[in-house]
């Protein structure tokens, strides 16, 4: 009984410690668990390999900032991947501020990748020609209704303040008839205001990448087919890897298969924290 | 071990928020403040190169003088530092405003109310699929008692306390998959940061 | 005249808007690009007003030498190092102030950068994943100590975290495959259900507020004063 109640009081930094514990150790000695992919990850990865890349293009908005980084940058990452690997154009456009830098770097890192592997032109990513980095809109509701006739329009220049119109790739996807999905990657309710205000009113295909936190929400619009497809969290992020990795044997880090092992470690801790807290509770209570 | 400058600069900061798990203390003072400094310096950036410089210097340059209008109505909001003149920040805010409530009003009725009505409704070919069909008949039973639930104007007497209770049920199922998926993003947050500590700083993790 | 005309810009702009969702007309579209143009440009004014707040309380702490004032020196001094960094340097770093400088390391000479970019990725980039990742321990903490199944609802809400918290994770799917089925299943069908009927409360009250504003009704943008 005298356990359980100072059990009950422990000081909150052990709590802590057991916390950094359950992620440091699988981190340092991890060890490999077959992922499995949800039906929600497996219907955007279709989504996206359906896209043909000689007539559309997809559009990747970098809807986080680095609050969420660590669970957002391996999709970005991800889906590039999958997007260069199948030759796919891709645009790349940021709704916060601060979400820019991530889109630069993971497309940065990306193309690094490619080209480290490339032997010739034909073979490499090219600016311009691969994909375009958008930049910022300043008022986004504006930007994403413009683009529904003119994206030259909506991003008169584009982040390096090249012309976006003069772009070898921008002169034929001109609008959403050329964009074969959009993939919101966001930290908040950002894919619902894609689907909201671009899926309802230009019937173009809206996926998302989401944080855990949010995931839960979008499942209405995920069963409706407003939403095609969802990675959720870091492990939507995993399986997403999997799936790229395991169709077009990309190379590059694989950030969140590798973080799968302390985040299973990890769950099992905090639910063991929640059972001690519990059988805690009622051993007292019911003394009491 | 990392010799890199920037990812020691970086890792500092890092242990210096951290150390708010010990307690409140000058070098997580100094980081808090960093970072806000550092942001709204980024977004000034952003905003003379990506928004003034090509939005409205670039097409003055280019003869297309429209964009004073624009301008002059967006730097109204500087008025809201000057107390004299403070009223005047009311035209660009009444303009965004106007703009976003219009567009939003058709767009959020179709998209949140519309469509998701058509998606609950039980259709005789959705029974086709006994599975699919039992699943239809649960988020329909789910959607309306969880509306039951929400509706506060009468007190839940007579039909609208059984209804309401199954509401709670599947709010409550609900939640509990929301905390699951919370637990698992804020552990993916402290993982991201462990493993650039462990990994790109210190090299333990290979 | 200083309430009324933006009370009436609200309202007229506001029904442009919704009227042109149902005009594929010509004149109405052209008019709608035209608006969104501009409001871009007068959008992109409104950063003006959270700049200005913050720059204006930081320099209030430090004259009335309030709790903690020495930090905001901190804050001033780097928006200030940033902004003149990134606009001098530009966005890639190739403006016209220098943003790099050569050194020589026993591993041989190479160029630090101290570019925009180079700032956000290593400044900013740890520091605001930094915060939210302290969550991680609040959250565990505060599961220990608040999480308690006192009602059958209360223990309704645990199980179903219970089922999702393992059945996301492939340790779930190792432990049974039944476990990762499970859990989408309280995914597509009691948490889709739920999230749904709130859905409609929110997409009502977005709808009913955005009509409030325009009609008029909801004034408190308009701030004090004449």
């Amino acid at each position: 009984m005298k356990i359980w109640s100072s059990l009950l009081k422990i000081d909150r930094r052990i709590i802590y410690l057991a916390v950094a514990i359950s992620v440091l150790v699988p981190l340092i000695f991890p060890f490999s668990i077959p992922t499995n992919v949800m039906p929600p990850t497996q219907v955007l990865f279709n989504a996206v390999d359906n896209i043909d890349p000689d007539n559309q293009a997809m559009l990747i908005s970098v809807d986080y900032d680095p609050q969420t980084m660590p669970e957002l940058q391996p999709m970005l990452k991800a889906l590039l991947r999958h997007a260069f690997a199948r030759r796919l154009p891709v645009l790349v456009m940021s709704w916060p501020v601060q979400g820019l830098g991530l889109g630069k770097k993971g497309l940065d890192e990306v193309t690094a990748e490619f080209n480290r592997l490339a032997q010739t032109a034909e073979d490499s990513i090219i600016y311009g020609r691969d994909y375009v980095f958008l930049g910022w809109p300043p008022y986004w509701l504006a930007a994403v209704l413009r683009m529904g006739s003119d994206i030259g329009q909506a991003f008169p220049a584009d982040y390096y303040k090249n012309r976006t119109s003069a772009l070898e790739l921008m002169k034929r996807i001109k609008n959403y008839n050329d964009i074969g999905l959009i993939i919101s990657i966001a930290g908040s309710a950002a894919p619902q205001s894609w689907i909201t205000y671009v899926n309802t009113r230009f019937g173009v295909r809206v996926g998302a990448g989401s944080t855990a936190v949010s995931a839960p929400d979008f499942y209405p619009f995920l069963n409706t087919g407003q939403m095609t497809g969802m990675m959720a969290g870091l492990k939507g992020a995993s399986e997403y890897e999997h799936l790229v990795h395991t169709r077009y044997k990309t190379t590059g880090e694989m950030a969140a298969i590798r973080g799968m092992s302390s985040q299973s470690i990890a769950h099992l801790a905090i639910l063991v924290l929640v059972v001690i807290g519990n059988i805690g509770y009622f051993v007292t209570r019911r003394k009491q | 071990m990392s010799f890199d400058p920037w990812i020691w600069i970086g890792a500092l900061l890092t242990l210096a928020i951290f150390s708010f798990l010990y307690r409140e203390n000058p070098f997580y003072r100094f980081a808090e403040h960093l970072f806000v400094g550092v942001a709204n310096g980024y977004a000034i950036t952003v905003m003379w190169h990506l928004v003034l410089t090509t939005r409205v210097i670039t097409p003055l340059r280019g003869g297309n003088f429209i964009v004073i209008i624009p301008t002059l109505i967006g730097m109204l909001y500087f008025c809201r530092f000057m107390p004299r003149f403070a009223w005047l920040v009311r035209f660009p805010i009444a303009i965004a405003l106007g703009f976003s409530a219009g567009v939003s009003i058709p767009a959020v009725l179709q998209a949140s109310f519309i469509k998701q009505i058509q998606g609950t409704i039980v259709y005789p070919h959705t029974l086709v699929n006994w599975q699919q069909g039992l699943w239809a008949v649960i988020i329909l039973i789910g959607v309306i008692s969880t509306i039951f639930y929400f509706y506060f104007s009468r007190e839940h007497t007579g039909i609208l306390k059984p209804v309401s209770y199954i509401g709670i049920i599947f709010i409550m199922i609900g939640f509990g998959a929301s905390f699951g998926y919370t637990v698992m993003a804020r552990l993916s947050l402290l993982i991201g940061r462990f493993y650039f500590l462990f990994k790109d700083w210190l090299g333990i993790i290979k | 005249m200083k309430r009324k005309i933006p009370l009436i810009i609200v309202l007229v702009l506001g029904i442009t808007m919704m009227i042109q969702f149902f005009i594929p007309h010509k004149f109405s579209k052209d008019i709608y690009m035209n608006i969104l143009d501009w409001i871009a440009i007068i959008g992109a004014f409104a950063f003006i007003l959270g700049l200005g707040s913050i720059i204006r309380h930081h320099i209030d702490k430090i004259r009335r030498k309030k709790e903690h004032w020495p930090y905001s020196w901190v804050t001033l001094i780097a928006i200030v190092m940033t902004a003149i960094i990134g606009l001098g340097g530009g966005m890639e770093g190739k403006g016209p102030l220098p943003v790099s400088f050569p050194i020589v390391t026993s591993a041989g000479a190479r160029v630090i950068s101290y570019s925009i970019q180079t700032i956000y990725e290593n400044i900013m980039a740890p520091l605001g994943a930094t915060m939210f990742a302290l969550l991680a321990f609040f959250m565990a903490s505060a599961a220990y100590r608040a999480f308690r199944a006192r009602t059958m609802e209360a223990t309704l809400l645990l199980v179903a975290a219970f089922i999702v918290m393992v059945g996301v994770v492939p340790l779930g799917h190792f432990i049974s495959p039944r476990l990762p089925y499970l859990a989408q299943c309280i995914m597509d069908v009691p948490n889709t259900a739920s999230k749904r009927g709130i859905l409609f409360g929110v997409g009502l009250g977005v709808a009913a507020t955005s009509l409030k504003i325009m009609l008029g009704i909801e004034r408190n943008w308009l701030g004090g004063g004449k």
